[in-house]
């Protein structure tokens, strides 16, 4: 429905006099003198009218009044007609991330349809739950049991604080891929754009100018590693989450080649074995894959606290790196080389130290010497 | 690409590397944080075809069942009751349907004792195929056809009372100003005035050419016949000057 005055639609006297009564329609019914106005010929107004380009004085001081007139119109009609609600938001889910999936919830997400059924890999035959409208109907509950495994391995790793990399190249996934992460804590990434071959075999080459932080259980950082990081080879992930595996074998191929277990979301036409944990799902419904990501970063999330009160109590569950550790050992084995030309320099006349030697301090030995490189 | 090993095997690969020594003495390689995670939570079971789930029962007669591990189709009473209320509707299929779900939770908001109308549900042939199904199950002595008949005219009645609203709200918002786009009826006159024309061009164009191809098949012989008739016409001049005295 087209209106063609605010004045028509909201009321009698919305506009002042230059507007011409000829040109308006009544809209009350209840009054009558606005019809006879109607009836008048348009040459009784002096004025010019509100139509003309140049408007005079008088309709320019009026507009203040004009302006409050207006908005108080529209005080009083805005509740009037239906009232619109917004019931689904798409992003509801990243806002307030679930922590389990419920059969409803994974149905709503689309998550149980599948492709059609002469595009089928019968490999997941055992994840199909039946045909309907010539497509395969993943089973919801075989998707919420493999979902729920899933999230279990995402929370072990980040408790053990293990690097999680959630990767999402499809578009429209990015969103979904960054907040996962971000859900997972400090030790998650994330990867939006196609995967560079390599990055995983010829990480030396590919990540060399990658920027890497030591931390503490406590996630702080650590200083006095600058040149270790400057030296050091770059990092793989401890388990990778992949939203499309059908676009990303070469990650998946990679990491197989590394040894890195890997989650993925299996449609019926997918390869089960290309993934260590088989989330089997709808992998073309952003909402689907929406959710199982949320769901999976709110585990991560749990891990990370898990971890976290751990490290208040001073419990810690994971090792440092083997090759920081070696380069502790080797600069605390370097210092301790120094402190010793120093003493011998120091030495001078009479021969005696000037300071306690450090190396009969027991601490300090046993972390030149760990017992374990005895 | 052929099947794939290693993903399943992660966890094999590295305790072996890690029960691995080479050098006696020397630390051998650290154990990954994913171990532990992936050792308590093993992968799931792969590449195996179970019996599939039987939506309808298996036919007894047969001697050799096919493609006994085929995933079954899945079908719902209400299936044969849709295809008979849009085979007699058939225009009903061109309304819009939502297939968003909120929550997934639709069917329990429903209570098809009620009536057709359900509250976040609009009234299509989806709310008489439920209702139908409903007094079919419910009600005692009900048949299909008598069903079919209670739903479809509650059915109909609120069609009509929706058609009557909507041409009284149109009556209403004339009454006070509104206007609105061009009528069905005017777009299809236009249409047809349009093709009419285009069909009419090309009439004088088919015409024409025609007529050309016409002309063009005499246009050999054409000139002779003038030719004949000037000679003629001044031997008989020449004859008649002659023959007067």
């Amino acid at each position: 429905m087209i209106i063609r005055n605010f004045a028509v639609r909201h009321g009698r006297r919305a506009l002042a006099a230059p507007v011409p009564l000829s040109s308006l329609r009544a809209l009350s019914t209840e009054s009558t003198s606005m019809r006879t106005a109607v009836a008048e010929p348009s040459t009784s107004s002096p004025s010019p009218s509100a139509w003309s380009k140049t408007p005079a004085k008088a309709d320019l001081d009026r507009i203040p009044e004009n302006f409050h007139k207006f908005q108080d119109y529209q005080r009083q009609t805005q509740s009037l007609g239906s009232k619109v609600q917004l019931r689904y938001l798409p992003d509801e889910i990243l806002k307030r991330p679930p922590t389990d999936a419920t059969l409803e919830d994974l149905m709503a997400a689309q998550a149980h349809i599948g492709h059609n059924t002469s595009l089928w890999n019968p490999a997941n035959a055992r994840y199909i739950y039946g045909v309907r409208s010539g497509i395969h109907i993943i089973s919801l509950e075989t998707t919420a049991a493999h979902l729920r495994r899933a999230a279990r391995v995402v929370e072990e790793v980040a408790y053990r604080a293990g690097l999680i990399l959630f990767v999402g190249t499809r578009k429209g996934q990015t969103p979904i891929v960054v907040r996962a992460a971000e859900l997972a804590g400090p030790t998650a990434c994330h990867l939006f754009q196609k995967w560079t071959p390599g990055t995983i075999t010829n990480r030396d080459q590919i990540l060399a100018g990658g920027i890497l932080q030591i931390v503490d259980e406590n996630d702080r950082p650590l200083e006095g590693f600058e040149s270790h990081l400057q030296e050091r080879r770059p990092v793989v992930p401890d388990l990778v989450v992949c939203l499309n595996p059908m676009e990303n074998y070469t990650m998946l191929h990679e990491c197989g080649l590394a040894n890195i277990p890997t989650i993925g979301i299996i449609d019926t036409d997918a390869d089960p074995t290309w993934v260590t944990y088989q989330i089997p799902a709808n992998d073309d419904s952003l909402r689907s894959a929406a959710l199982i990501a949320m769901v999976l970063g709110k585990a991560g999330a749990r891990g990370l606290q898990r971890r976290k009160d751990d490290a208040e109590n001073g419990q810690v569950n994971w090792e440092t790196p083997r090759d920081v550790q070696q380069y502790i050992t080797v600069e605390m084995q370097r210092k301790a080389a120094e402190i010793q030309r120093a003493r011998k320099e120091a030495e001078g006349e009479d021969g005696k130290p000037l300071r306690e030697d450090p190396l009969d301090n027991e601490t300090f030995r046993e972390l030149l010497e760990p017992p374990h490189l005895r | 690409m052929g099947r794939h090993f290693r993903p399943q095997r992660v966890y094999q690969t590295a305790s072996s590397f890690l029960a691995t020594n080479l050098i006696p003495g020397k630390a051998g390689e650290a154990a990954p944080a994913w171990l532990k995670a992936v050792e308590s939570i093993p992968p799931a079971e792969l590449l195996t075809r179970p019996y599939p789930i039987q939506h309808t029962a298996p036919n007894p007669r047969a001697k050799k069942p096919h493609n006994i591990f085929r995933p079954t189709r899945i079908t719902y009473p209400e299936d044969e009751l849709r295809r008979d209320f849009y085979r007699d509707h058939p225009w009903e299929l061109a309304r819009p349907k939502m297939v968003l779900e909120l929550d997934g939770k639709d069917a329990r908001y429903r209570d098809w004792s009620k009536g057709l109308r359900q509250p976040g549900m609009p009234l299509s042939g989806e709310s008489v195929v439920q209702r139908q199904l409903w007094l079919m199950e419910n009600t005692p002595g009900m048949s299909k056809q008598m069903a079919y008949d209670i739903a479809r005219r509650e059915f109909y009645k609120l069609r009509q009372q929706e058609e009557m609203e909507r041409r009284i709200a149109q009556e209403e918002a004339r009454m006070v100003g509104a206007y609105f786009g061009k009528s069905q009826i005017q777009i299809g006159m236009e249409l047809e005035d349009q093709t009419f024309e285009a069909w009419k061009a090309w009439a004088g164009q088919e015409i024409a050419r025609i007529e050309a191809q016409r002309s063009a098949a005499y246009t050999s012989i054409g000139d002779m016949p003038d030719e004949v008739v000037a000679e003629d016409g001044e031997e008989a001049e020449a004859v008649g000057a002659g023959a007067m005295p």
